[in-house]
C-alpha cells in the first residue's frame, strides 16, 4: 500500500500541500511509520486564499509547519471514529471541532472524500485550508 | 436563504453578509478613512522602527535617555513590505522612512534645530502613545495566540537569562541585582518582546495604510468594501510573518524569540493587538477613578472598553492622554483634502483635533471590520455558501462579534450617520 505522500502524489490534486510540506520540513514526518491522520485540502483550497498568502509561508518553515500540523492528528481514524468525539487535538495543539457527521464536516472544510486507507495512516480530502481559532 | 437578524445591529450585521463594513459605505466615509490611514501610517513609520531600535538594542539600559533616538541604521532599516528588497512587495514605495517623517523630524511644528531641542520641547513624534498601546498588549492576558504562554515558559526564561547576562557582562552591580531578584530583569525583558511584537505588527500596517492611501488617489477603490477588501487580503497575505525578538549585544545577535518557534503575525501579533488596543486597552488618567472601592474600573480584564471603539473623542482629546498624543502626531500629516473638510465643519481649525480623532474611530471601525470579516472567512464560511446552515454559522458568528458593541459606550450606531463629527 502507498504512504500518505505516495497516495497524495499519485491523486494529482494535492501539488500545492506537497509543496508545502516539504517547504515546511514535514516530508520526513509524514514518511514515518506514524500513523497519522491527515486533512489534505486540494489545490483549489490553497488558490482560494488571498494573494501571498502561501508565499509568506513558505518563506517561513516554521510558521508554515504550524498550520500544516494543524491539518494533522497522531492515530489513524476512520470518518466513524471521528465522528464519536466532538473535537481533536492536532499535532499543532490547537483543537479541530468536528462540526457535521453528513455531510461530513471538520471546522470550516467539507470532507470531499474520506477514509483513503495508506501504510502509515488515513487521508481525508477537504476543501479548505483550516485555521486554528 | 436565511431569514433576517432580529439583533439589535441586524442592518449592520446584514451589510457585513453583503461583503460591507461596519461603516456604511458614502463617498465621504472613504475619503475621510483613507485620509486618516496615510496619516496615521507616518507617524506610525517611526513608532515600529523606534520599537525595534528599542527591543533589539536599548534593551535594558538603565538610564535609557536617548530611547525615542532611533539610529540612522534602524531609519534606513527596509520595511519588509515596501521597496525592491520586499518579502512581499504591499507598498510600491520605497523601504526606509518615509520622506514626510524625515522632514518632520527635521523641522517640527517650529523649526530646524538639534534633535535634542526638538525632543526636550516636545516638538516630535509622540512615541509615548506607540509605548501605551505596548504597554496594553504587555498587561492584558487572554487574548489568544500562543506568546503569552511562551514569555513564561523555561525557554524563554533560559533565552532571557542568557541575554540579561550577556547584557550586563562585566557589570558587577547588575549582575548582582539580577541575582537578588531574578524576576525583575526578566519581567523587562517580557516588556521588550512586547516592544518587539508592536513593531514587527506596525511594520506590516504602515505600508498597507500607505499603498491605500496611494490607490485611493488614483480612484482605485470604488467604495468603503473595497478598502475593507484591501486590508483582509493584507491581513491573510501577512499572517505568517514571523513574530521573533532578537537583541544586539557587542555585535552578536542573541535570539530571545527564534523564528523557530513558529510565532505568527496573525495569531500572536495583530489578533491580540486589536483586542488589547481597539477594544480593552485601560482608563485613561484622570478620566476614572483608579480607586477599587469607586468601583469604575471593571474586576475583570476581558471587560476593559477604553479602546478606540468605545472612546468618548472629547475627553479623551486632554493632554497626556494616549490617542490625543497620536490625535497630535496625525495632524501633522493630513492629506489636503482632510484638512479642507475639518475647515468646513464645527469649529474648523479649533476642533480639527477632535473631528480627526472621529474620522480615526470611524477608520478602526472599517479595520475592525476587516478583521471580523478575514476571521468570517478563516474560520467560517464565504458570504455566498450555498449552504444555508453555513450562513447561519456566519450569521451567529457576526451577532457574537456585534455583541461586543452592545454596552452604551460603544460608538458603532454613532458611525452610522454622517452627522457625527
Amino acid at each position: 500500500m502507498p504512504d500518505i505522500l505516495d497516495t497524495a502524489r499519485a491523486a494529482g490534486c494535492f501539488q500545492t500541500l506537497l509543496a508545502t510540506i516539504e517547504a515546511g520540513g514535514l516530508l520526513e514526518a509524514l514518511a514515518s511509520p506514524g500513523p497519522f491522520t491527515v486533512f489534505a485540502p486540494v489545490d483549489d483550497a490553497f488558490a482560494a486564499l488571498p494573494a501571498g498568502t502561501v508565499q509568506t509561508l513558505v518563506q517561513n518553515p516554521p510558521q508554515l509547519a504550524r498550520i500544516l500540523k494543524y491539518h494533522v492528528l497522531s492515530g489513524q481514524y476512520t470518518r466513524e471514529q471521528l465522528i464519536a468525539q466532538a473535537e481533536w487535538t492536532t499535532l499543532e495543539g490547537a483543537p479541530l471541532p468536528i462540526r457535521r457527521f453528513d455531510p461530513f464536516e471538520v471546522k470550516n472544510a467539507s470532507v470531499n472524500a474520506a477514509d483513503v486507507v495508506c501504510d502509515n495512516g488515513i487521508v481525508h480530502v477537504i476543501n479548505r485550508v483550516m485555521l486554528p481559532g | 436563504m436565511i431569514p433576517p437578524s432580529t439583533h439589535r445591529y441586524a442592518e449592520v450585521i446584514h451589510r457585513l453578509e453583503a461583503g460591507g463594513s461596519m461603516l456604511p459605505d458614502t463617498p465621504e466615509n472613504l475619503q475621510q478613512i483613507i485620509g486618516i490611514y496615510k496619516a496615521y501610517a507616518v507617524p506610525m513609520d517611526f513608532y515600529w522602527r523606534d520599537l525595534l531600535y528599542i527591543a533589539e538594542r536599548v534593551f535594558l539600559n538603565p538610564l535609557p535617555a536617548f530611547k525615542y533616538f532611533p539610529s540612522q541604521e534602524y531609519l534606513d532599516l527596509p520595511n519588509s513590505y515596501a521597496g525592491e528588497t520586499a518579502d512581499l512587495r504591499i507598498w510600491r514605495g520605497e523601504a526606509g522612512a518615509h520622506p514626510e517623517l524625515l522632514e518632520f523630524m527635521e523641522k517640527g511644528e517650529t523649526r530646524r534645530m538639534p534633535k535634542l531641542l526638538h525632543h526636550l520641547w516636545h516638538d516630535r513624534i509622540n512615541m509615548e502613545f506607540a509605548e501605551a498601546c505596548m504597554d496594553a498588549m504587555f498587561w492584558h492576558q487572554g487574548m489568544g495566540g500562543r506568546f503569552y504562554d511562551y514569555l513564561e515558559s523555561d525557554t524563554y526564561k533560559a533565552n532571557a537569562d542568557r541575554a540579561i547576562k550577556a547584557y550586563f557582562k562585566g557589570n558587577p552591580l547588575m549582575l548582582g541585582l539580577h541575582k537578588l531578584f531574578p524576576e525583575m530583569f526578566l519581567e523587562q525583558v517580557r516588556k521588550l518582546s512586547y516592544y518587539a511584537n508592536l513593531g514587527l505588527f506596525w511594520e506590516v500596517m504602515a505600508p498597507v495604510f500607505f499603498e491605500m492611501s496611494d490607490i485611493y488617489d488614483e480612484g482605485g477603490f470604488s467604495g468603503v468594501p473595497a478598502a475593507m477588501d484591501f486590508l483582509v487580503n493584507g491581513i491573510f497575505a501577512v499572517a505568517g510573518r514571523p513574530i521573533y525578538h532578537h537583541v544586539y549585544i557587542n555585535g552578536e545577535c542573541l535570539e530571545i524569540i527564534p523564528k523557530s518557534e513558529g510565532f505568527t503575525w496573525l495569531y500572536e501579533a495583530a489578533l491580540p493587538y486589536v483586542e488589547a488596543v481597539f477594544y480593552r486597552t485601560a482608563p485613561f488618567r484622570g478620566t476614572k477613578s483608579y480607586n477599587a472601592q469607586a468601583g469604575q474600573v471593571p474586576a475583570d480584564q476581558a471587560d476593559f472598553h477604553y479602546g478606540i471603539l468605545y472612546a468618548d473623542v472629547f475627553p479623551v482629546g486632554s493632554a497626556g492622554i494616549p490617542p490625543t498624543l497620536l490625535m497630535q502626531d496625525m495632524v501633522h500629516f493630513l492629506p489636503p483634502y482632510l484638512k479642507e473638510i475639518y475647515l468646513q465643519h464645527r469649529r474648523g481649525e479649533e476642533d480639527q483635533l477632535i473631528q480627526l480623532g472621529i474620522t480615526f474611530q470611524r477608520s478602526m471601525y472599517n479595520v475592525t471590520s476587516a478583521v471580523i470579516q478575514a476571521l468570517r472567512a478563516a474560520l467560517f464560511y464565504p458570504l455566498d455558501d450555498p449552504d444555508p446552515e453555513h450562513l447561519l454559522a456566519n450569521r451567529r458568528f457576526f451577532e457574537s462579534q456585534m455583541d461586543r458593541f452592545l454596552r452604551p459606550e460603544a460608538r458603532l450606531r454613532d458611525v452610522q450617520t454622517q452627522d457625527y463629527r
